[in-house]
């Protein structure tokens, strides 16, 4: 079974012509990497699917349901997480409140008590102003906020950039928790390792299309594609 | 002292000097500057709406005196033409505000930045022209006089606003509970909600928030409370004026608001207060003052961009910084 499937999803900015027939699908509980050089289109794919580029073609299904006609706002609200690039927290809001603000109402006790669980360092902040942590603190905050709405996918956008190396091994141990709750993910990443150690299955990205599709522990040895795709050894 | 301390003070001192001010204002100065901070009091809820939207979703609008222009007509076009009493005039000018807030607000906040400064301004000219022109439902150039019914007629009993006093508490009242409600929406998830659409539309659109009914709730709340502040003028002035909704008072009300801090509750309050209380002392011994106002205006954004509320925040946070660090290294 699908949770999102993208068919020729093409997208433009102004004349340019980002996305030119995307192609990938994630399937339900399955973890999905989308590498790429910078500029081939990875972050666009990611907005087209969360309303913020409107595509100019091809669909987006989601659980079975086409939801690239709805309005960004309703792209959450039907189960697609969204974690953006650069954490996207409020930094005049405090923890609790970018935590719960995009809620109609506050989410079960044992999601809250979950998302502390996890997440320890943000019931320590719960009443600081977003601004004031640390870059990784508000990765972990852009995460946790994503979680509370209990989504069925969540799309991550190179969470791990400009993190302290310490914090992203926590980063990456939370992302594999998630992703071992059954929760789909759909992971943009730089950093090939992490890619490849959280995910199963791997779309490499070139000039707007899905130029290579590969299991994880397949690709870790295509050192050949690795390098002629993202221009690095792993 | 701690910052929430400090604000306390502040704002228990403006409440203290609010209630006395009938009794303080003309042994310190003169009587008729109670009528003035009646008129600062009406005249910092036009300002409050332009923070609302400004300070709070990030709406630059100057088209505010539009909405109170229509409170103003609402109550005198009620008690003129329809023969209503003192509360139901009043509540048809706030009605009516609110109403025209809410149409030109669902075609204004689809728009942002300078688009949307120019829409409010469109929105503002045409009524503007339309109530100069309509002149046997507006008054026209002369504007629309009327007689204050009673607030409350028990047979002979009747108690109008004609009483200096009671005029005077009936706008604090009216003017503390729009700071009362408005306290409370900032504090609630929808002001909230508004602080996440002012810092980025896009985020808040990805964490569900249906960023233009935010906007649009927001839109509307501001042209109630500016619809409030003038149908509360046009009951302490007994008339209303198309002059009231040319966009230069919405300008006004802007210049007020960034000079007491957007983003701040009472921030319109000091803003309001200052710049008027600056245009009764200066306009009769220069007739260019208005020039020094636009010296401040420039003096606030280059150095206290969150005007003097912000500036009194910082302050405060800053002596609270200095007394935890003292009593860090201290002994």
């Amino acid at each position: 079974m699908t949770m999102i499937e993208l068919r020729d999803l093409n997208a433009h900015y102004g004349k340019v012509h980002v996305l030119q027939g995307v192609n990938l699908h994630v399937g339900h509980g399955e973890s999905v990497a989308l590498l790429g050089r910078n500029g081939v289109g990875k972050t666009t794919t990611l907005k087209a699917i969360m309303g913020l580029v409107r595509p100019t073609g091809g669909s987006v299904f989601f659980d079975g349901r086409e939801i690239s006609k709805l309005r960004p706002y309703q792209i959450p609200r039907a189960g697609v997480g969204y974690v953006p690039q650069g954490r996207g927290i409020f930094p005049m809001l405090s923890v609790e409140d970018n935590l719960f603000v995009g809620l109609s109402k506050r989410p079960p006790q044992d999601i809250i008590d979950y998302i502390f669980d996890r997440f320890p360092r943000l019931r320590e902040r719960l009443k600081q102003s977003g601004g004031t942590l640390s870059g990784g603190e508000q990765q972990m905050l852009a995460i946790a906020r994503c979680l509370v709405m209990q989504p069925k996918l969540i799309i991550l956008d190179e969470p791990t950039e400009g993190i302290m190396p310490i914090l992203v091994k926590e980063i990456r141990r939370e992302i594999d928790a998630v992703r071992k709750t059954g929760v789909s993910i759909l992971l943009v990443e730089q950093n090939i390792k992490t890619a490849l150690s959280l995910c199963s299955r791997v779309y490499l990205m070139e000039k707007g299309l899905i130029a290579h599709e590969a299991s994880s522990t397949d690709l870790e040895k295509d050192s050949d594609t690795l390098h002629r795709f993202l221009g690095v050894d792993v | 002292m701690r910052v929430t301390d400090t604000y306390k003070f502040g704002s228990w001192l403006l409440v203290l000097f609010t209630l006395t001010a009938p009794w303080v204002l003309p042994l310190l100065v003169d009587s008729f500057w109670v009528d003035i901070y009646s008129e600062i009091l009406i005249w910092s809820l036009l300002a409050a709406s332009v923070n609302l939207l400004l300070g709070y979703v990030g709406l630059l609008s100057f088209g505010q005196a539009l909405f109170f222009g229509f409170g103003m007509y609402g109550v005198a076009i009620g008690v003129v033409k329809f023969d209503l009493g003192f509360w139901s005039a009043f509540i048809f000018g706030i009605s009516l505000a609110t109403g025209m807030a809410a149409i030109a607000g669902s075609l204004a906040v689809r728009l942002t930045w300078h688009y949307f400064a120019i829409i409010t301004v469109v929105f503002s000219l045409i009524f503007y022209f339309t109530a100069l022109s309509w002149k046997p439902i507006t008054g026209g150039d002369d504007g629309l006089p009327f007689t204050i019914p009673p607030i409350i007629s028990f047979g002979d009993y009747k108690l109008t606003m004609t009483n200096a006093n009671f005029q005077y508490f009936f706008i604090v009242t009216i003017v503390g509970a729009c700071y009362w409600l408005m306290y409370r929406v900032i504090n609630s998830p929808l002001g909230r909600a508004f602080v996440t659409v002012r810092e980025n539309d896009a985020r808040a659109a990805l964490i569900g928030l249906n960023v233009y009914l935010i906007r649009l709730t927001a839109f509307i709340f501001a042209g109630f409370i500016a619809g409030v502040a003038g149908a509360l003028f046009a009951l302490f002035g007994r008339y209303a004026s198309a002059s009231y909704m040319f966009y230069h008072v919405s300008g006004e009300a802007v210049v007020w608001a960034i000079i007491g801090g957007v983003g701040t509750l009472f921030g319109p309050i000091v803003g309001t207060g200052l710049m008027i209380v600056l245009r009764e002392e200066l306009s009769s011994v220069w007739d260019h003052y208005l020039l020094l106002v636009g010296v401040a205006v420039i003096l606030t954004v280059i150095f206290a961009p969150r005007g003097i509320g912000g500036a009194f925040k910082a302050l405060a946070e800053k002596i609270a910084r200095q007394q935890f660090s003292r009593k860090e290294s201290g002994p």
